[in-house]
C-alpha cells in the first residue's frame, strides 16, 4: 500500500506578527515555526495505518522555503518513509489551486492509495489544496474527519459537523482524506527515530510554474471594529470596575 | 453581478445559516438565485429562483454529484460567484467546483472592501485582501454577514433532475453529540474556560463566577480536546453557537472557530493576560489580568453582595 | 597473681585443627557466596570506581569506623554506632587472643596479654560486650515490637538478631563458667575487670566443677559453631552489609552533587538510550541494592512518599536487588512502573541522608530517559505540550519567544545584542521572562543592580530554556538541544560572567554545560552568593527593621549546592529573624516542583507544596521567604491549597532586599 501525507510549515501561532516591507504577507522576523497542527493528525493516521497494515510505504511532501524541512524530517521521524520537498521560496505568493498543481505534478505517477492531509493550514486557512488534488486525482475525497478505520480495503470515517454531530462515511481506495484537529493523538518521536529520519531520502524538487486564479492584494491587521475597553491594575481594582461595567452595562447585576 | 447561493440541508430541514448568504448578496447589492439539495417543504423564504434537487435521490452528502448538479446550473444562470457557508458541507464541496470550473475560490470572507474580499489569517491576527477577475467561488464566515430583519418571500422552485450515477463516497447517516447536559443556546449568561486556565483543577475558579453570575459553563475547544471540561459545554462552530446577554471568556485567546460560536452575544467580558489576543476584536471589555486570581475575586464580590 | 588467663582453658589445645578447618570451610563458603554476587554484579554495565583510589579507601575507613554518617539520626543510628563499636573491640580482642595463643606463644614465646594491659583488656571487652546486647536489644525492642511506621522485617532481620545475641550472650555464658572455676574465690581482682564474666559466674556458684567445664566446653563449641554460622552466611543475608555498605563507600560518586551523564546523542551506532533492562544499567546500580540495609532514612525523607505517591526510594533500590537476584524480571521500568519515576522531584534528600551513599536519583532518571526517548512516553498531554513549546519557542510555558525580553522594558539592562560590554550577563530563565509573579523577581534584581552601580546585560529573545526540566523529565535530547544553544549565544557575546536568580538555571549552567562545551572560565553564580559579595565588597548595609520571617532552603541551592548560610546572612542583615522549619538546610522538604514537576499535573496523592507551606505557617512567623521560582509558585498556590492566606505570605528573597536597598538610597 501507498500512503501519501502532505504537510506545511507554518509559524507558531502564539508569535507576534510583523507586516512585510510590501504589506504582501507577514514578515518572517521574530517568528518561530512548526508543522501545521493539522498536519500532525494527518502524519499519526498515516503511521499508524502503516503499522496496521504491516507493509506500507508513506511518502510525505511538502511545498515550502528551506527551512520547511524541519517539518519534513518531524514527519519521517514520526514514521513516514520518504520525503519530497518543493523548495520554494515563493510558497506564499501560490494560492492554494497553484500549490495544489504542483503537489499534483510530483506524486501523479506514483498511485497513492490513501492521501491524508490536514483540514486547513493555520496561516491562511483556505481549507482547498486538499480537495482540489482529489479532482486532480480523481479520487474521491472526504474532509474533516475525526474517525478512522481501515479493514481489509474498506474504509469508514467520521466527519465532524457543526454542533458536535459525526457524519458516517464509507469509502474505499484510492481516496483523500483531510484531517480535523483531534482524530488521534500525534505520537512525540522517539530519539532513535528521529536519528533514523536523518537518513531517510528528501528529494528536492523545483517547484512547477503555475498561474494563480485567486489575486493577492494586501495583507494588514485588523481593522479594530469599536475596539474592546481595555482595564489593567491590580485585581481588587479589576473587580471593582468590572462590576461597575456589569451594572451599568448589563442588566446582570441588578 | 449575479450570485448562486447554495444553500445548505441537513437532518431532513434547511438550516438558518442560509440567510446570511442572502444578506451577503444584499451587502453586495446582487441578483441571486439559490441551489440547495433537499426537501420540497420549509424553502429558505426569499424571492427569486430556487433550484431543487431531491434529497431523497441525491443524499445530503454526496460532494461528487452535488457538485454536477451545481455544474449544470451554473451552465444555465452562468452567475459570477457561487455562494456557500464555510461549514462543513461548504469546505468540502468549494473546492471541487473551483477545481471543476476552474475558477479561483475566496475561504471564508468576513468582509468586502470593493473589489476585495477580506479574510481572516493566522488566527485572526492578521487580515488578507484577495480579489478575482469578477468569478469565483466564495465561502463566508458564520455569523459575518447578518440579515438585518427577517426575510419573506416565497421562491419560485425550479426542480432538477437527480441522474442516477455510481457514488464512490458513500453517506450512512449521523451520529448525535453525546446527549447535550447543557443547552447553553438557552442560557442567558455563559462563563467559559479557556487554555489560559491553565489546568484542569483550575476550571473550578470559572465554574465558580459562573455560579456566582446565575450562568452556564462553557468551554473552548482545547479544552474539551483535554478533558478538563465535557463537550457539551463546547462553545465554537463544532461545539455550539450561543448568544446570551453576557458572555464572559476566560483564558480564551479567540481562535476564529470559537468567536464565531459567540459573538453575537449582547456583552462580550474577556479575562486574559495578553491585551493582544483576538477575543479583543470581539469583546467589549477586556480585563488584563490572570483569570485565576480574577474569577475567584469576582465570583466572591458578586456572592458577598 | 600473674594477670592473664589460659587460653584454650579446659577445650585444650586439641581444638586448633577442627576450628581452623572449620574457620577455613566458614570464610570459603563467605568468599564462595561473594564470588557468586560479584558474577551477577558484572552483568552489568562498566563504571569507573576506583579512580583516586587511595582517597576513596580512606573515606570509606573514616566513615566505617566513626561510624559518622549512621550516627547522624540519632535514633536508632547511635544504637548502631555503639553496636558496631562494641563488636568491633570484640573482635579485635579476639583476634589479639588469636595472635598470641597461635602464633606470638608457640613460635616466639611472647605473651603480651598479662599484666596492666590484660585488666584493661578484660574490662574493655566485658563493657563493649555488655553495650554491644543492650544495643541490640533496644535494635530488636523497636525493630519487632514498636515497629516504626515504614520499616520493613524480613527473615533476615530474626536470623541475625538471632544469631548476633545468641553469640553475644554464650560468650558471657563461657566467660561465666571460666571465671567461676578458675578465678572466683582464689582472691583475685581479676573477676572485677570482667564484671560481666562474674555476675555471669555468680550464678553458677555451688556447682559442680566437672560439671560446669562440661558445659563450658559444650557451649565453647556451640560458640564458635555459631560464630562460623555467622561468618558463612554473611553473603546470604543482610549482614552482608557488613562488607558491601562499606566497600559502597569506597565506590562512591566522587563529582559533584547532581552529576548525571551526558551521553553523545550524535553517536550513529548508539541504539539505546537510557535505561530499561537490568543489563543497561551499570554494575554498581545493582550493587547499590546490596550495599541497602532498609534502614528507611530516605524514605522517611522523601516528598513523595510523603504525599501518598507510590514512590519509595528505598522499595526502587530494593528493586534493583530483587530483579538481579529473585525475580524473573529483566525491565526494571516495568517492575518499578511509571507512575512511580514520574512521582520523584530529584530533591536529593534520599541521597543526602543514606548512610550507604547510595544512589537513587540517577536510576529513575534513566529509567524516565528511556520512557521519552525510547517510548515517547511522558506523564501526561500538559508534558508533551511543554516539550513542544520548549522546541518551537525556546520555553515550556507556550509563550512566543520574541516576548522573552518584554519583562525588561523601560529597565536599566541592556541587550546583549546591542551591547555586550557589561559586568555581569542575568540569566532569567523561563520563569522570571514569562511568569508575572517571577517577572517581579527579575525587575527586583535589576533594581538592586542598578542601586550597586552594575551594567547588567540580557539575552532577551535570544535567551532560550536552560532545558533542566525537559533534562530532569528524560528528554535528554531536547535538553541539549537547548543547552548548546545557550552555550553559543554565550560564546558570540564572549560572556564572562553569568548570574541568575533561578537555582535549576544555576546548577545546569554551573554544573551540567560545562559537560556540553562551556568553558570552566566562564563563571555561573546564584544571585544570593552574588549579591552576599557584592555587599560586602562595596560595604553595603541594609536598613534592619526588624521583622519575624521563615526560610526555606531550596533543594538545588542547599543539598546540590551546598549554599545554605549566604541567603541566611542577607535576611539577616535586612532585618529579618528567622525562625526555622524543623526540616531546614539540608534537611530542607522540597516544594515539589523539581525533577520538572513543576510543568506535571499533580494527579496522585496529596500536595507537596500544600504539605511544606503548612511547615511553614507553623512556624508562627507569617513570612516565608525563598529564592527559587519553582518555589515561589509553589508556595502560592500550596498557601491557596491549604487555605492558610491569613496565616502565612511567601516573598522571594530579591522581594526583602529591594525593598531595603532602596531605603537606604
Amino acid at each position: 500500500m501507498k500512503i501519501l501525507v502532505c504537510v506545511k510549515q507554518v509559524p507558531d501561532m502564539e508569535s507576534k506578527f510583523k507586516l512585510d516591507k510590501e504589506n504582501k504577507w507577514f514578515s518572517e522576523e521574530d517568528l518561530a515555526f512548526r508543522m501545521n497542527e493539522y498536519d500532525e493528525y494527518a502524519v499519526e493516521q498515516a503511521v499508524q495505518l502503516k503499522e496496521q497494515t504491516g507493509d506500507a510505504e508513506v511518502v510525505v511532501v511538502s511545498l515550502g522555503p528551506d527551512r520547511a524541512k524541519e517539518a519534513v524530517k518531524k514527519a519521517l521521524a514520526m514514521g513516514c518513509d520518504r520525503a519530497i520537498h518543493i523548495k520554494d521560496d515563493d510558497y506564499y505568493k501560490k494560492d492554494s489551486y497553484s500549490v495544489a498543481k504542483n503537489i499534483y505534478e510530483y506524486v501523479k505517477d506514483e498511485n497513492f492509495d490513501i492521501v491524508f492531509t490536514g483540514l486547513q493550514s493555520q496561516d491562511r486557512g483556505s481549507a482547498q489544496v486538499g480537495v482540489i488534488l482529489a479532482e486532480f486525482l480523481d479520487y474521491p475525497c472526504v474532509t474533516t474527519i475525526i474517525e478512522f478505520e481501515y479493514n481489509n480495503g474498506e474504509i469508514q470515517v467520521k466527519r465532524e459537523l457543526e454542533g458536535g454531530e459525526k457524519a458516517i462515511v464509507k469509502v474505499k481506495a484510492p481516496v483523500i482524506l483531510t484531517c480535523q484537529l483531534g482524530l488521534n493523538t500525534p505520537r512525540y518521536p522517539t530519539l532513535p527515530n528521529i536519528m533514523k529520519a536523518k537518513k531517510k531520502e528528501i528529494k528536492a524538487a523545483e517547484p512547477v510554474d503555475t498561474e494563480n486564479l485567486l489575486t493577492f492584494t494586501d495583507i494588514d491587521y485588523p481593522e479594530k471594529k469599536g475596539a474592546a475597553e481595555i482595564l489593567e491594575g491590580d485585581v481588587k481594582e479589576l473587580v471593582d470596575k468590572t462590576m461597575e461595567i456589569l451594572k451599568q452595562k448589563t442588566s446582570v447585576l441588578k | 453581478m449575479k450570485l448562486l447561493l447554495i444553500a445548505e440541508y441537513k437532518n431532513k430541514k434547511f438550516l438558518e445559516s442560509n440567510y446570511e448568504l442572502i444578506a451577503f448578496a444584499d451587502k453586495l447589492n446582487a441578483d441571486y438565485v439559490m441551489f440547495g439539495v433537499g426537501g420540497g417543504s420549509d424553502l429558505p423564504k426569499c424571492d427569486g429562483k430556487f433550484y431543487l434537487a431531491d434529497s431523497e435521490k441525491a443524499g445530503e452528502y454526496n460532494p461528487s454529484l452535488h457538485k454536477k448538479l451545481i455544474a449544470e446550473v451554473m451552465e444555465k444562470e452562468k452567475a459570477d460567484f457561487i455562494v456557500l457557508s464555510h461549514t462543513s458541507y461548504g469546505w468540502d464541496l468549494a473546492p471541487r467546483l473551483s477545481a471543476e470550473l476552474t475558477l479561483p475560490q475566496v475561504s471564508e470572507v468576513v468582509d468586502v472592501s470593493g473589489n476585495n474580499f477580506i479574510l481572516p489569517a493566522c488566527n485572526g491576527k492578521l487580515w488578507r485582501k484577495v480579489s478575482t477577475d469578477g468569478k469565483g467561488i466564495i465561502t463566508i464566515q458564520g455569523g459575518a454577514f447578518n440579515p438585518e430583519s427577517d426575510y419573506e418571500g416565497t421562491p419560485e422552485v425550479i426542480n432538477i433532475e437527480v441522474p442516477s450515477v455510481e457514488t464512490k463516497v458513500r453517506f450512512e447517516g449521523y451520529e448525535k453529540a453525546e446527549a447535550v447536559g447543557v443547552d447553553l443556546t438557552k442560557a442567558e449568561i455563559i462563563v467559559s474556560a479557556g487554555r489560559g486556565v491553565g489546568k484542569k483543577e483550575n476550571v473550578e475558579n470559572v465554574r465558580k463566577l459562573a455560579e456566582a453570575l446565575g450562568g452556564e459553563l462553557g468551554a473552548s475547544r482545547p479544552v474539551v480536546d483535554s478533558e478538563w471540561v465535557e463537550h457539551s459545554h463546547q462553545v465554537g462552530t463544532t461545539g455550539q453557537t450561543v448568544a446570551p446577554k453576557l458572555y464572559v471568556a476566560c483564558g480564551i485567546s479567540g481562535a476564529i472557530q470559537h468567536l464565531a460560536g459567540m459573538k453575537k452575544s449582547d456583552f462580550i467580558l474577556a479575562v486574559n493576560t495578553d491585551k493582544d489576543a483576538p477575543i479583543a476584536e470581539v469583546a467589549d471589555v477586556l480585563v488584563v489580568s490572570d483569570v485565576n486570581q480574577f474569577a475567584p475575586a469576582l465570583a466572591d464580590k458578586i456572592s458577598s453582595k | 597473681m600473674e594477670f592473664s588467663r589460659q587460653i584454650y582453658w579446659n577445650v585444650g589445645h586439641v581444638v586448633l585443627i577442627p576450628m581452623y578447618l572449620l574457620a577455613f570451610i566458614a570464610i570459603g563458603i563467605m568468599i564462595y557466596g561473594f564470588y557468586k554476587r560479584y558474577l551477577v554484579y558484572k552483568t552489568a554495565g562498566s563504571e569507573n570506581r576506583m579512580d583516586s583510589l587511595s582517597e576513596r579507601i580512606f573515606y570509606m575507613l573514616r566513615n566505617v569506623f566513626s561510624q559518622k554518617k549512621v550516627i547522624k539520626e540519632k535514633i536508632p543510628g547511635i544504637f548502631h554506632g555503639i553496636f558496631f563499636w562494641g563488636f568491633l573491640l570484640l573482635f579485635i580482642g579476639t583476634v589479639l587472643v588469636l595472635l598470641q595463643a597461635d602464633f606470638t606463644n608457640p613460635l616466639f614465646g611472647i605473651k603480651f596479654l598479662t599484666g596492666t594491659f590484660y585488666l584493661v583488656f578484660s574490662l574493655v571487652l566485658d563493657l563493649a560486650g555488655l553495650a554491644a546486647i543492650v544495643m541490640l536489644s533496644a535494635l530488636l525492642i523497636r525493630r519487632f515490637f514498636i515497629k516504626p511506621e515504614g520499616l520493613e522485617t524480613i527473615r533476615d532481620d530474626y536470623i541475625i538478631h538471632g544469631i548476633l545475641l545468641v553469640i553475644l550472650i554464650t560468650g558471657f555464658v563461657i566467660e561465666g563458667l571460666r571465671i567461676s572455676v578458675t578465678e572466683l574465690g582464689s582472691g583475685s581482682i581479676l573477676p572485677f575487670f570482667s564484671p560481666v564474666g562474674m555476675f555471669v559466674a555468680n550464678i553458677f556458684t555451688g556447682f559442680d566443677a566437672g560439671n560446669l567445664q562440661s558445659a563450658h566446653k559444650f557451649i565453647w563449641w556451640f560458640h564458635f559453631l555459631l560464630a562460623m554460622t555467622f561468618i558463612g552466611i554473611i553473603p546470604f543475608t543482610k549482614l552482608r552489609h557488613i562488607f558491601t555498605t562499606s566497600a559502597n563507600l569506597m565506590f562512591r560518586d566522587n563529582r559533584l552533587k547532581g552529576f548525571i551523564n551526558t551521553p553523545d546523542l550524535e553517536d550513529e551506532e548508539a541504539e539505546q538510550f537510557g535505561c530499561e533492562k537490568l543489563t543497561d544499567f551499570t554494575w554498581k546500580d545493582i550493587f547499590d541494592g546490596d550495599a541497602c540495609t532498609k534502614c528507611k532514612r530516605c524514605q522517611d525523607r522523601c516528598p513523595a512518599y510523603a504525599t501518598d505517591k507510590p514512590l519509595s526510594p528505598m522499595k526502587v533500590i530494593q528493586q534493583f536487588q530483587e530483579a538481579a537476584f529473585y525475580a524473573n524480571t529483566e525491565n526494571m521500568v516495568d517492575f518499578v512502573t511509571s507512575d512511580v519515576l514520574w512521582s520523584c522531584t530529584t530533591c536529593r534528600a534520599c541521597q543526602e541522608t543514606c548512610p550507604a551513599d547510595i544512589e537513587h536519583v540517577n536510576k529513575i532518571l534513566e529509567m524516565r530517559r528511556n520512557l521519552v526517548l525510547m517510548k515517547g512516553e511522558f506523564p501526561g498531554d500538559e508534558v508533551v505540550t511543554a516539550a513542544d513549546s520548549l522546541e518551537v519557542n525556546g520555553n515550556p510555558l507556550g509563550f512566543g519567544f520574541a516576548k522573552r525580553g518584554d519583562w525588561a522594558e523601560g529597565l536599566d539592562v541592556s541587550l546583549m545584542s546591542e551591547q555586550a560590554d557589561v559586568d555581569i550577563l542575568y540569566f532569567p530563565g523561563c520563569f522570571a521572562s514569562f511568569d508575572k509573579r517571577n517577572i517581579t523577581v527579575a525587575k527586583n534584581f535589576i533594581s538592586i543592580c542598578n542601586e550597586l552601580g552594575l551594567k547588567v546585560g540580557i539575552l532577551g529573545k535570544e535567551e532560550k530554556c536552560c532545558g533542566e526540566p525537559a533534562r530532569k523529565l528524560g528528554n535528554e535530547y531536547l535538553y541539549q538541544m537547548t543547552a548548546m544553544e545557550n552555550i553559543e549565544k554565550f560564546s558570540d557575546y564572549n560572556v564572562k560572567k553569568i548570574v541568575t536568580t533561578c537555582p535549576h538555571c544555576f546548577n545546569t549552567l554551573s554544573k551540567d554545560y560545562r559537560e556540553l562545551g562551556l568553558e570552566q572560565s566562564v563563571e555561573v553564580e546564584h544571585y544570593t552568593t552574588f549579591l552576599y559579595k557584592m555587599f560586602e565588597e562595596k560595604d553595603i548595609d541594609l536598613e534592619s527593621d526588624g521583622f519575624e520571617c521563615t526560610y526555606h532552603d531550596s533543594c538545588y541551592m542547599a543539598r546540590y549546592n551546598d549554599i545554605l548560610d549566604e541567603p541566611r546572612a542577607l535576611i539577616e542583615s535586612a532585618g529579618g529573624r528567622i525562625n526555622e522549619m524543623d526540616k531546614n538546610r539540608c534537611e530542607s522538604f522540597c516544594c515539589g516542583g523539581g525533577g520538572g514537576r513543576i510543568l506535571v499535573d499533580e494527579k496522585i496523592g496529596t500536595k507537596v507544596n500544600a504539605t511544606r507551606a503548612k511547615m511553614a505557617a507553623d512556624t508562627g512567623s507569617g513570612t516565608l521567604i525563598s529564592n527559587c521560582p519553582f518555589c515561589l509558585s509553589m508556595f502560592e498556590d500550596g498557601i491557596k491549597t491549604a487555605e492558610l492566606e491569613d496565616k502565612i505570605k511567601v516573598k522571594d528573597l530579591s522581594e526583602i532586599i529591594v525593598d531595603k536597598i532602596k531605603r537606604r538610597s
